[in-house]
């Protein structure tokens, strides 16, 4: 990393609430995942959940996003978050970032009382296998050929603690 | 992001005209009466309109923003496609210069494609083009994507050249058995394999499966014939082709014979039959590896798998709408690679289904030559989550094995199968004195009728069952299975608890009455539960350990995962089987004790007859039927005993990576990682308390001494594993792990790179459930 990017002013984080910021959604988006996404997928996100799609801004540079839903779609009853997209730009690693943004979006997804958060993740992306099981994740099952490009996945999972008492008090 | 699982589903839809009938002419005549529903005309009454009520509307919403139906939720936003970009549309492949991708017809009428008189060196690229594809389309392709981009598949009999047409005709049968074998099997998941393709294609010449051996060997004698007359130096081109033609007539004939044995008289000839040819076909191989290089070869940076008979689009529109995928057609010599291995792997079920006759063996046995059936009948346990691992992605040979397997114990047993694969499971297990059908006490009516009862219980169940189909699927889907798998073993155990009590009830009874013999036979009864139970830790263990082979325990979680085999599984496992081995040696002693009193007090023939048996029981005796498999629990118990204290030593030396964020919590983790085993009563569940407190005390200790403990264990492993004679590869290398782990644990107990607190690295290579740890 270089010295003027130390010196550099904070990264900002704001949520999504306009339509000039889909563009750069997009373009951090297309530069670092594998699968194609069309623009459908990215309003349905955005505008669903705007305060579930949380940008890093350095100055005037977006260098980072995540994106999530929450809804009970897959599990009547239960409060499901998930993590649909997370990047961030090469020239900004290993400053936290996403680590930063991923607190931020589970933060969010708490405040509105999720039991669950999940997201997949291609089985041979170490960084963020690295980055999930630092933030307490476990890796729940493993999906063979689950991409486009023929790579496996693995399904994350943190189960918040109100969730797993609800369990056992049920048993 | 969910992709997979949604745009899959759609294909079960796909009628035969959207699979690729995509003759404008057929499509005109198919949809038939068009004008009514030509959508220009329609509707033709009620126009409203709205364009004022549309601008309004559109005003409410933001730039950019959408109205969302209802029914739009994250699958239709995902299958959009918008049009003209590349990455989204499959037209974009091809630019306005690019002619449409030929059809046979096409193809033949430009003169692109050869029917006839094709040199060894076409016929070689297109043989062994051919043999890529179908390993393609094993690896889960598209059948249309990769086997029917062959113009030739598609109209064989338009074909002149008899070697190229009845190798395309074997290439179609093969494709229809195949793919019923994988259907009757059912092991297969989506991820696996792509049942559905051209249909329409397939349909058009009818499978003849019976007559393609035939027709093979017609068109070998020929070119053997036409080589003969050759020179020798030019005949060798030719026989490539001759070594083709016969290979596919071997592995033809091998997978066909599978397919058919689901309804063969003979289980034994048919997989004899089986041997034979897959014997050919692996002799075949390096003859036809050695050849490659004969045939015409793909022009480089071309998507076809061979320069003449391939149009590598022709499928693309007429394939679901999703994004396009990138098709890999594996080189030649991978391929081939793929079918040595396939072919060894169904050499090798073959070997264990022969030898596994023993269930009819069984049925005329005395119980004292239990020691053999035992061994045999771990063999297939073993053998069948053996086969899983080594088959992996394969899902041809995991459903050739489960089709040999029901196949045969069908044949074995008829009609009761399932009951007397299980009724002969637990006598290879432990043998007890009520299933053995010469032992008096066999026929006691009210112990037939509670043997009844449980065994119909179990097969009511299906645990046992499910367990062998189980490990027909991709490990993947194993471990998932197991989970659900598990619980079912706890109705299982009570009914066998209860079974068990039955028997020493009745053993009571039997003794008032003066029935010694009934009654020691019934006497201290654990014999069902022992068996179920036995079960239940297997597959307990599995699943546990399927979670490294799989990636997805984190280094932080090790610690936890090796703990609980060490504190309680293996050690269960070894006293199960400890206990079965001494229940089985004591009747065998009693036994023994019988017939020398036979001798002694009878005379005449039985004496003589018993005198005979008595003869090869005393090298029965001391064979300890399951001396091996203790053995290497033994190991597994210090191998895992080894790992906990390592990662013990290792967190507490502050080389482990622990998650660090107030959302983590080890108690959920804990508990979600061993959730299937909760329902079980026994072995009871245990708590995270109960862990954290022996966890904690054994932190108390100093690194120094984690490490040292650690590296105890794994001497101890190594010394256990020593013991083996004529050790398999397996052992070997759980023995160099256990040898290298105990030297790294050494060196850290030592004070070695005491100032760099690095993570070692966990290598699983050797074996999956065991890694050699490594210091950067």
């Amino acid at each position: 990393m270089n010295e003027t990017m130390q010196n550099s002013p904070e990264i900002s984080y704001t949520v999504f609430n306009n339509e000039a910021q889909l563009k750069a959604v997009q373009s951090l988006i297309e530069k670092e995942l594998s699968e194609p996404y069309s623009i459908y997928t990215y309003r349905y996100f955005v505008y669903n959940w705007p305060q579930l799609c949380i940008l890093a801004r350095h100055g005037e540079r977006y260098v980072g996003v995540i994106v999530c839903k929450m809804d009970n779609m897959d599990c009547p009853g239960m409060l499901q978050g998930y993590i649909a997209m997370l990047a961030v730009d090469p020239d900004y690693r290993l400053r936290r970032i996403g680590t930063t943004l991923v607190e931020k979006a589970i933060d969010m997804m708490i405040a509105e009382q999720a039991d669950e958060i999940v997201l997949e993740t291609e089985q041979s992306n170490k960084a963020a296998l690295r980055l999930y099981d630092s933030l307490g994740f476990i890796r729940e099952q493993r999906l063979l050929r689950y991409y486009m490009n023929g790579v496996d996945a693995l399904r994350l999972k943190l189960i918040l603690p109100w969730r797993s008492s609800n369990e056992s008090s049920l048993t | 992001m969910e992709r997979e699982s949604s745009s899959n589903n759609e294909q079960d839809e796909w009628s035969a005209s959207e699979c690729g009938f995509n003759d404008p002419e057929v499509q005109r005549v198919m949809r038939g009466g068009s004008a009514a529903e030509d959508i220009t005309q329609y509707p033709i009454h009620g126009w409203v309109d709205v364009t004022q009520e549309f601008h309004e509307a559109c005003a409410e919403l933001l730039p950019g923003e959408l109205a969302q139906d209802m029914l739009f939720g994250l699958f239709e936003a995902m299958s959009a496609i918008e049009i003209m970009d590349p990455k989204m549309d499959v037209g974009m492949g091809f630019d306005k210069f690019d002619l449409p991708p030929p059809s046979f017809e096409a193809a033949v009428a430009m003169g692109a494609i050869k029917l006839d008189a094709l040199e060894p060196a076409e016929l070689i690229g297109i043989f062994d083009a051919l043999f890529a594809c179908l390993v393609s389309w094993l690896e889960g392709n598209s059948m249309d994507q990769v086997l029917f981009t062959c113009l030739y598949l598609h109209a064989p009999s338009q074909i002149q050249d008899k070697a190229l047409r009845v190798f395309c005709i074997a290439v179609r049968n093969l494709i229809v058995v195949i793919k019923n074998i994988i259907i009757l099997a059912a092991v297969n998941e989506e991820e696996d394999f792509q049942l559905y393709g051209n249909s329409a294609l397939l349909a058009a010449e009818k499978a003849q499966p019976a007559t393609i051996a035939g027709q093979l060997k017609d068109v070998e004698d020929e070119l053997v014939r036409k080589c003969k007359k050759l020179p020798p130096a030019e005949d060798q081109n030719l026989m490539a082709v001759v070594h083709r033609l016969r290979f596919m007539r071997h592995l033809f004939q091998a997978i066909y014979q599978v397919e058919l044995m689901a309804s063969a008289e003979s289980a034994e000839e048919a997989v004899n039959e089986i041997y034979k040819n897959l014997n050919v076909a692996s002799e075949l191989l390096p003859l036809i590896k050695r050849t490659i290089e004969r045939g015409t070869q793909p022009v480089e940076g071309s998507e076809a798998p061979n320069p003449m008979g391939f149009s590598p689009r022709i499928h693309d529109r007429s394939q679901p709408p999703t994004f396009p995928r990138s098709i890999k057609i594996r080189e030649r010599p991978a391929s081939y690679q793929f079918l040595e291995e396939m072919v060894a792997r169904f050499k090798y079920a073959c070997k264990v289904i022969r030898h596994k006759d023993y269930y009819s063996a069984l049925v005329s046995s005395s119980w004292l030559s239990s020691g053999i059936l035992f061994y045999l009948s771990c063999l297939l346990q073993n053998f069948f989550i053996e086969y899983s691992r080594k088959s992996g992605h394969c899902i041809l040979s995991r459903s050739v094995l489960q089709n040999l397997f029901s196949s045969s114990i069908r044949v074995a047993h008829g009609k009761q199968s399932m009951k007397r694969f299980l009724r002969h499971s637990v006598q290879a297990f432990n043998s007890p004195p009520v299933l053995n059908l010469k032992h008096p006490v066999a026929s006691d009516p009210k112990v037939q009728q509670h043997l009844e009862t449980f065994f119909r219980y179990c097969i009511n169940m299906n645990t046992f069952n499910q367990f062998i189909r189980l490990c027909g699927f991709n490990r993947a889907r194993q471990r998932d299975k197991l989970a659900h798998l598990i619980e079912n073993f706890d109705p299982l155990q009570v009914d066998a608890v209860r079974l068990d009590s039955l028997m020493n009830q009745m053993a009571n009874e039997r003794a008032m009455e003066g029935n010694e013999l009934h009654a020691t036979a019934l006497k201290h009864s654990t014999h069902f539960s022992t068996w179920v139970l036995y079960n239940c830790f297997r597959a307990m263990l599995i699943y546990l350990m399927s979670g490294f082979e799989l990636e997805l325990y984190a280094v932080h979680e090790f610690l936890y995962i090796y703990w609980y085999p060490y504190e309680f599984l293996v050690g269960f496992l070894v006293s199960a089987l400890t206990r079965t081995e001494n229940i089985l040696l004591a009747q065998e002693e009693y036994a023994e004790h019988q017939s020398k009193m036979q001798v002694n007090g009878g005379g005449g023939g039985a004496g003589g007859k018993s005198r005979k048996a008595a003869k090869p029981k005393k090298n029965k005796k001391q064979q300890r039927p399951y001396r091996q498999e203790i053995i290497y629990y033994h190991a597994l118990l210090s191998l895992c005993g080894g790992m906990y204290k390592a990662m013990g030593a290792l967190t507490k030396d502050g080389r482990v990576r622990l998650p660090m964020s107030k959302f983590d919590n080890e108690e959920i983790r804990y508990n979600r990682r061993f959730a299937p085993f909760v329902p079980l009563t026994s072995p009871p569940p245990v708590s995270y308390v109960e862990f954290k407190s022996i966890r904690d005390h054994m932190m108390l200790c100093s690194v120094e001494e984690l490490y040292s403990m650690a590296a105890k264990h794994f001497d101890q492993a190594r010394n256990v594993l020593e013991s083996i004679q004529n050790p398999e590869q397996e052992i070997l290398d759980l023995l160099q792990i256990a040898r290298t782990n105990f030297v790294v644990m050494n060196v850290l107990a030592r004070g070695h790179q005491k100032e760099v607190k690095r993570q070692p690295e966990f290598d699983f290579s050797k074996h999956s459930y065991f890694p050699i740890m490594k210091l950067k």
